[in-house]
């Protein structure tokens, strides 16, 4: 964080102090015998006289003009009048630190490359630090009882300052009036949140408790704080004055602590906080500042404009807080298909106070997820309705913009490369040279020749889409994505299709539209419904064949069984008539044959 | 070897590329820093960790952007798959009961292992001692268990 000169350089601490770390970063020195914390490294004598600054009343001092010289010729010197010119002036006065501030920086700037490694108690070294400028919001506010018109203001770093919305002023310092009301208010805070939860009956309890403890309280609680702040604007004086870290909470921890008074409205130029202040850290301090952050946690879920202690737990009902959680994933234009990791990895959404509607990451996790879901069939539906667009028609309006005859197209295309219509993966690469090409080539065109084709193009196009009620605007895409739409250069073009419309018929009526639409339709249908016809017969003239054919040879089987059943039946008839005609005749053969064979024989 | 052909005579991919095209270049900006980040003076088991990470993270997304909530096509997811954006064998393996989170596929190969079992981050949390904290060393899960 702050830059820290080598521990080499430093003088060596004095008995009794040690070195620590705080939480925020910075080195800070305690002694244990004298119990004493400070941020300023001890041993080194402090610097000029302390010329004291009256903190309540912010008097205007006249801006030192000529106090820091301009152009220093000794860096030491330089160094020295603008230590002696800390202190003597009143800071508290905005003018005053504003117009300081541009003085203070403008000496500051040549000094630092010649001062670079000197050692003055490790103060020097921050000076060449560069300086962050921390963005500081106001974050909620607090009335302060009993001092009306006065607000207390919590900023979004955990600093405080107290504003008069009459007077429309506002100062970091407390003025002293209103301190008491605050230390009463601050009592109050560190009491409820040691007590954890309270209702509002007890808070109304305690308030009074407070009306009638306080005056004791008080008596004994504004000397200390009186002592601490006379310490605090001590340091201050004496201390290098420079802008805080946005971290450090320093500034936040006590009223009487940030020892300036500014404009609200200057927050950014200044950051006065004495940033190397006298730090004491008493229990009570620390209690004081942890509640503080508390009650600032505790405002985050609300931030209402009139926020006030006591209404801090109106419960959401679960399913409000789902929906909340989802109007502000809404609001800040979520991707719907990024993954949940992304989301908390950007964290934009951390700041809003709808992010703590729900308690756990978990939950919320739970209705991204849903959400997401939920946005995404959203999408879908949404791009299904949408009428698709021809990728051409982008490309050819792009380029009768860009095309010219002096490029030639690998070079147009290296022109324009992240051009979104020469990027567009609908269209490939291909056809977009063709219609460079085509288009260039038109170019050199004589003037009639292309309003003529021009012409031709818009005869084409039938009556229904295109007649004399057709806007001008909303030309068919069949026209628009045609080279020779953009051949023309629109100037000529663009009345020349307005007088072509005037002089086409009206729209064709309803009835007839359709008439057409459905004729050609029917034409179409009937020409199918015909070569289905047509294929059915053929199918059909095949089947019969077959049919016929299978018939034909089942005829001939049967022919051939009944043929043979016959031959069998005739067989069978023969059987024994012809066996016992057969023995006969074969008797009477064999007779014959013995006969003959006799007789042969 | 399939010829490189050039990005603007590639076919383009699917619908619906275009919206996830966003969350894919910085996962892929994320891998290549991860590749590029010097491993010098890490331990050499860590070197290859924010690697299996991010390869594990972009599958989910394209594993969840299909499977959980429709958010893209088939087409454009298996023009996903073709294409590297995720790994499909670990997806195959969250489709698996037990395997709904597993975290890489090194850690269920058992083969290479000294006991012949899986990784440490396997085990569920009910079955390590209290408050045993564990690291894979293949890819630095912390457990993958169903039921952690």
């Amino acid at each position: 964080m702050t830059y820290q000169p080598s521990p080499s350089a430093l003088p060596p601490l004095p008995a009794g102090w040690t070195e620590h770390k705080a939480p925020t970063g910075h080195t800070y020195y305690y002694n244990a015998e004298t119990k004493v914390s400070t941020y300023r490294r001890p041993g080194v004598a402090p610097f000029a006289p302390v010329a004291p600054v009256a903190p309540a009343a912010p008097a205007v001092v006249p801006a030192p003009a000529s106090a820091p010289v301009a152009a220093p010729m000794n860096p030491a010197m330089s160094s020295f009048v603008q230590h002696q010119m800390v202190p003597q002036i009143n800071l508290s006065d905005p003018a005053v630190a504003n117009a300081f501030m541009a003085q203070y920086a403008q000496t500051q700037q040549p000094q630092q490359g010649q001062r670079g490694g000197f050692g003055a108690g490790g103060r020097g070294g921050m000076q060449s630090r560069p300086r962050p400028q921390p963005v500081d919001k106001p974050r909620s506010k607090v009335a302060i009882p009993g001092c009306e018109p006065w607000i207390l203001v919590y900023t979004k770093y955990g600093r405080r300052f107290v504003y008069n919305p009459v007077k429309n002023a506002s100062y970091w310092r407390i003025p002293e009036k209103l301190m008491p009301a605050i230390l009463e208010l601050d009592q109050a805070r560190i009491r409820q949140k040691a007590e954890g939860k309270t209702t509002e009956q007890e808070q109304e309890q305690q308030a009074q408790q407070n009306e009638g403890t306080t005056d004791a309280e008080k008596a004994s609680s504004t000397p200390a704080t009186e002592g601490q702040q006379a310490e605090a604007q001590h340091d201050y004086d004496s201390s290098e004055y420079e802008e805080v870290e946005v971290t450090d909470d320093e500034g936040a921890e006590d009223g009487d602590q940030d020892a300036e008074g500014s404009s609200r409205k200057r927050q950014r130029t200044e950051e006065p906080t004495a940033n190397d202040a006298h730090a004491e850290f008493t229990e009570a301090d620390i209690a004081a500042q942890l509640a503080a952050m508390g009650a600032e946690y505790g405002d985050d879920a609300e931030m209402g404009e009139d926020w006030e202690e006591g209404d801090e737990g109106l419960p959401l009902s679960e399913s409000d807080a789902r929906e909340l959680f989802k109007d502000l994933l809404n609001d800040f234009n979520i991707n719907p298909y990024s993954p949940w990791d992304k989301l908390m990895e950007e964290g934009k959404i951390f700041d809003d106070a709808r992010y703590t509607v729900l308690p756990t990451t978990k939950a919320r996790k739970e209705v991204w997820e849903e959400w997401s879901r939920a946005k995404i069939q959203e999408l879908k539906e949404r791009r299904a309705k949408e009428e698709k667009k021809d990728p051409r028609i982008p490309y050819l309006a792009f380029l009768q913009a860009k095309a010219t005859p002096k490029l030639y197209w690998p070079e147009f295309r290296r022109k324009y490369k992240k051009e979104e219509p020469m990027k567009d993966p609908k269209l490939s690469d291909k056809d977009r040279e063709k219609y460079y090409r085509e288009h260039i080539n038109r170019l050199k065109l004589p003037q009639a020749t292309l309003k003529a084709d021009l012409k031709k193009l818009l005869a084409s196009v039938p009556p229904s889409q295109l007649n004399n009620q057709t806007p001008a605007s909303h030309l068919p895409p069949q026209v628009l994505c045609d080279i020779r739409y953009i051949s023309l250069d629109p100037q000529v073009r663009d009345p020349f299709i307005e007088a072509y419309i005037q002089g086409l018929g009206p729209p064709p009526e309803a009835g007839e539209v359709a008439a057409e639409a459905e004729g050609e339709e029917e034409k179409k249908a009937r020409e199918e419904r015909r070569k289905r016809e047509k294929v059915l017969q053929e199918r059909e003239r095949a089947v019969a064949e077959e049919k016929r054919r299978q018939e034909k040879r089942l005829q001939y089987e049967r022919a051939r069984l009944r043929e043979k059943e016959r031959e069998l039946v005739r067989a069978m008839h023969v059987g024994k008539k012809g066996l016992v005609s057969q023995l006969a005749g074969g008797t009477q053969t064999q007779v014959e044959g013995g006969g003959d064979k006799a007789e042969s024989s | 070897m399939p010829a490189i052909r050039h990005a603007s005579k590639r076919k383009p991919p699917p619908d619906g590329f275009s919206d996830i095209e966003e969350d894919l270049l910085i996962f892929s900006n994320k891998m290549k820093d991860a590749q590029n980040t010097p491993t010098d003076n890490i331990p050499k088991h860590q070197a290859q960790w924010p690697i299996f990470q991010i390869a594990h993270q972009r599958s989910r997304y394209v594993y969840e952007l299909y499977y959980e909530k429709e958010a893209i096509s088939k087409q454009l997811y298996e023009w996903l798959l073709k294409n590297g954006y995720a790994d499909a064998m670990l997806i195959a393996k969250w489709k698996k009961q037990g395997y709904e989170k597993l975290c890489c596929l090194r850690c269920i190969q058992t083969k290479e292992t000294n006991f012949n079992s899986t990784c440490i981050c396997r085990v569920p949390r009910a079955q390590l001692k209290e408050d045993q904290e564990v690291q894979c060393v293949s890819c630095g899960c912390r457990g993958c268990a169903s039921t952690d």
